[in-house]
């Protein structure tokens, strides 16, 4: 299955790629803080001693992991300027990749949280750490060590999504390969380097879930023996 | 110090507190001693609001801590409490289990709080335990520096919930010791505990629970001796078999 | 060299037959042919054979070019200049009208179409290149069109030089972007370009603001100025695009007998006759 000639072409292109997948990098990376963010303070305020606002941490959750990420993207695009607000597309893409994914970080922070025994909540809040505090010196860091493979999983699904971009010319690594592809009707050798580019990007990092997961398997439980 | 007024207490539909009325005065140590069931954690866990009341109010200190709005993280800051499980934070050391809330919630400088948390583990017999991880130390030895980490507040009060029940034979008169030592010191002690040497030693008075009820109150000895009542006495006769 | 790669695939499939069909059946010729739709198995029908015993064409056509190819909402049918191409073509074989099938394609889909063998040839607004000539052979070409842009009337916009540092919208894959940078090298501006899967995705960017000019071939152009009448079509025209009819490679017979029909009808005036019905002429 190899045509010299047109994976020759390819490879004669390859800056064009390179720079789709510089794009790629950029967009994912961002969305990726802003998710983390969004996760974590969701996340926690989801398990909070406040209904209401365990009740709006609800609606965003359930909002944003049942609906399309291409909804958002589109609505963002295409929809946002009409009234008004017209976000660059590298802008666009952050926001809706981060807050779609944001969503499914809070849910994973939110088991890690639940996953720590509820004895160190109420030793902390017996030393008069306030629920906040309590969650950043001590439940957080320990949850944190629970959830480093699936949230490293969403990580990998944040990089995968980001192809929802081309749809809305976000000028990313798919983006580059449709317009390559179908001007040079080379599609096979297009979608082939693409799909290596981006294992080269999420490979790494699920082997690290691997390994963080095996770690976390073979180390002797910390909780409190009982 | 503490009181109790008219507090009842339900989970769902399980009454597991019934119409508490108890005054503890400063430096005063109560052991409060019942079945399994009778309430004794609850009422406990009521002092420092870990558990709400459903009804009726608690003092303590001088503050309502069944106040709507009251600031509960001010409050708890001068009750300490110790737990069945000990509950040491497993990712920091002894050290830091012991100085955390201090420079974080008391805003004491490192130092000074390092000071503190030194001298409460040579209190406690641990001073060569510093650096080391809750998970490498014994039962007996966790809940030491539980004590410690709850006296480096320097609280008016410490709330002890059965603190030697999880613990394997051999460690908990070490455990005891300790306790019997920060007694010395003055300290307001409420302690749930089925340790009856240790009630006999230390408390000024007994609070016999049974069914969400404080059925008797009297010292030790006439408790011991000579218990008013019939479940009070068929409890003592079981525990003082084994 | 594609033909290369399709002959090993097909010698390995037929042994596959006939190492499965085992000694009993090993004087048979390999069998797989029409279901495995592999192109050149040595007992394999051409092309044109296997369109005539299928019984009808199948071509991959466009469904949202107005005057070209065009999925009609009202009458569910499918019109334009190149479906009544098409539908000649299809006379041509089977010497009755009728014998074609339509099917929907976009400027990324249709290759991949034709290759597999789903569609026999592409009537779909597709412009030569001398590097799709490598992929797909070509008839002559049945209609030339240039690029033009479509931009909003109060843009204020009069052509591709009021275009620097501003964003074109254009279809992912069409040669209009490369034309259209050239042309503006000429003119010494340089304007962005977005690039997007369909036609309508580049109308509601130009209608968001997001792009400044949607440009494509006039002929497409004008279904969409029709759309939205607040868009004026510009005059100028940056290229020549001819459009061609694209057969897979190795389909000679087929690619022969749709340069006979082109070339007879563009003789006959039968093409410009076309293309006045379709209102496609006088630009």
């Amino acid at each position: 299955m190899f045509d010299l000639e047109d994976w020759l072409t390819l490879l004669r292109d390859w800056r064009y790629f390179a720079e789709g997948l510089g794009q790629t990098v950029k967009a994912s990376g961002l969305a990726l803080l802003l998710a983390l963010g969004i996760g974590v303070v969701v996340g926690v305020l989801s398990v909070a001693p406040w209904r209401p606002v365990r009740g709006l941490t609800r609606v965003y959750v359930e909002f944003f992991q049942n609906t399309p990420l291409v909804v958002h993207a589109f609505f963002l695009y295409y929809g946002l300027p009409h009234l008004g607000i017209s976000l660059p597309v590298l802008a666009v893409g952050v926001l809706a990749l981060g807050v779609y994914t944001g969503a499914y970080i809070s849910e994973v922070i939110r088991a890690g949280i639940q996953s720590i025994h509820r004895g160190q909540l109420e030793a902390a809040y017996s030393q008069g750490f306030t629920y906040l505090q309590a969650m950043r010196y001590i439940i957080l860091p320990q949850a944190f060590r629970v959830v480093m493979p699936p949230l490293t999983n969403q990580m990998v699904n944040l990089i995968k999504n980001s192809a929802v971009l081309a749809m809305i010319a976000g000028d990313e690594l798919m983006y580059r390969a449709d317009g390559w592809s179908s001007y040079n009707f080379l599609y096979r050798q297009a979608y082939t380097a693409v799909a290596l580019l981006y294992l080269c990007l999420t490979l790494p990092l699920a082997t690290v879930a691997r390994r963080l997961e095996q770690r976390l398997l073979g180390r002797e439980s910390r909780e409190v023996p009982l | 110090m503490i009181r109790f007024e008219a507090v009842n207490k339900y989970f769902g539909n399980l009454h597991v507190l019934k119409d508490i009325n108890l005054t503890i005065g400063a430096g005063e140590k109560v052991v409060v001693i019942g079945p399994s069931g009778s309430g004794k954690s609850t009422l406990i866990r009521c002092i420092n609001q870990l558990e709400r009341v459903s009804s009726g109010r608690i003092w303590v200190n001088g503050v309502e801590v069944t106040a709507p709005g009251v600031p509960l993280h001010k409050v708890r800051q001068e009750i300490g409490m110790v737990f069945q499980h000990f509950h040491l934070y497993p990712h920091k050391t002894v050290l830091e289990n012991i100085t955390l809330a201090p420079i974080k919630v008391k805003g004491i400088p490192r130092d000074e709080a390092e000071e503190i948390a030194m001298y409460y583990l040579r209190r406690v017999g641990l001073a060569a335990k510093a650096h080391a991880y809750p998970s490498q130390l014994s039962g007996g030895q966790q809940q030491r520096v539980a004590i410690a980490r709850a006296l480096a507040m320097k609280p008016k009060v410490m709330l002890f919930d059965e603190p030697t029940s999880a613990l394997d034979p051999e460690m908990i008169g070490e455990v005891l010791d300790v306790m019997v030592d920060v007694a010395r010191d003055g300290m307001t002690m409420v302690v749930v505990t089925h340790e009856m040497g240790f009630a006999r030693q230390v408390a000024d008075r007994v609070v016999f629970m049974d069914e969400g009820r404080i059925l008797e109150e009297a010292p030790p000895d006439q408790f011991f001796d000579n218990p008013r009542e019939e479940r009070a006495r068929a409890f003592l006769s079981k525990i003082l078999k084994h | 060299m594609r033909g290369w790669v399709r002959s090993v695939v097909a010698g390995v499939l037929a042994l596959g037959v006939a190492v499965l069909a085992g000694c009993g059946s090993a004087a048979e010729p390999a069998s797989g042919g029409e279901g495995g739709g592999s192109g050149e198995q040595p007992a394999q029908v051409s092309k044109l054979e296997e369109i005539k015993r299928r019984g009808y064409l199948i071509v991959g056509v466009k469904a949202d070019v107005p005057g070209f190819g065009y999925l009609n909402p009202e009458t569910n049918m499918y019109e334009g200049y190149e479906i009544d191409l098409a539908k000649k073509i299809a006379e041509e074989i089977f010497k009755v009208p009728g014998q074609v099938k339509f099917e929907p394609v976009t400027a990324k889909t249709r290759i991949g179409l034709l290759q597999s063998g789903q569609i026999d040839m592409i009537i779909a607004t597709v412009t030569v290149t001398e590097q799709r000539k490598q992929e797909v052979d070509f008839s002559p070409v049945y209609y030339t069109d240039g690029i033009q842009l479509l931009v909003k009337k109060d843009s204020g916009i009069t052509g591709l030089k009021d275009l620097d540092g501003k964003t074109i919208g254009v279809a992912q894959g069409a040669t209009t972007r490369a034309r259209l940078e050239e042309k503006a090298k000429e003119l010494g501006v340089t304007p962005k370009f977005a690039e997007f899967p369909d036609y309508p995705s580049i109308l509601a960017a130009l209608q968001a603001g997001r792009v400044d000019a949607f440009s494509v071939d006039g002929a497409i152009l004008k279904g969409y100025q029709m759309q939205d009448p607040s868009t004026v079509i510009l005059p100028e025209k940056y290229s020549e695009e001819p459009y061609a009819i694209a057969t897979r490679q190795g389909d000679d017979d087929l690619r022969d007998l749709v340069a006979q029909v082109i070339t007879r009808m563009q003789e006959s005036g039968e093409l410009q006759k076309l293309q006045e019905k379709w209102g496609l002429t006088g630009q």
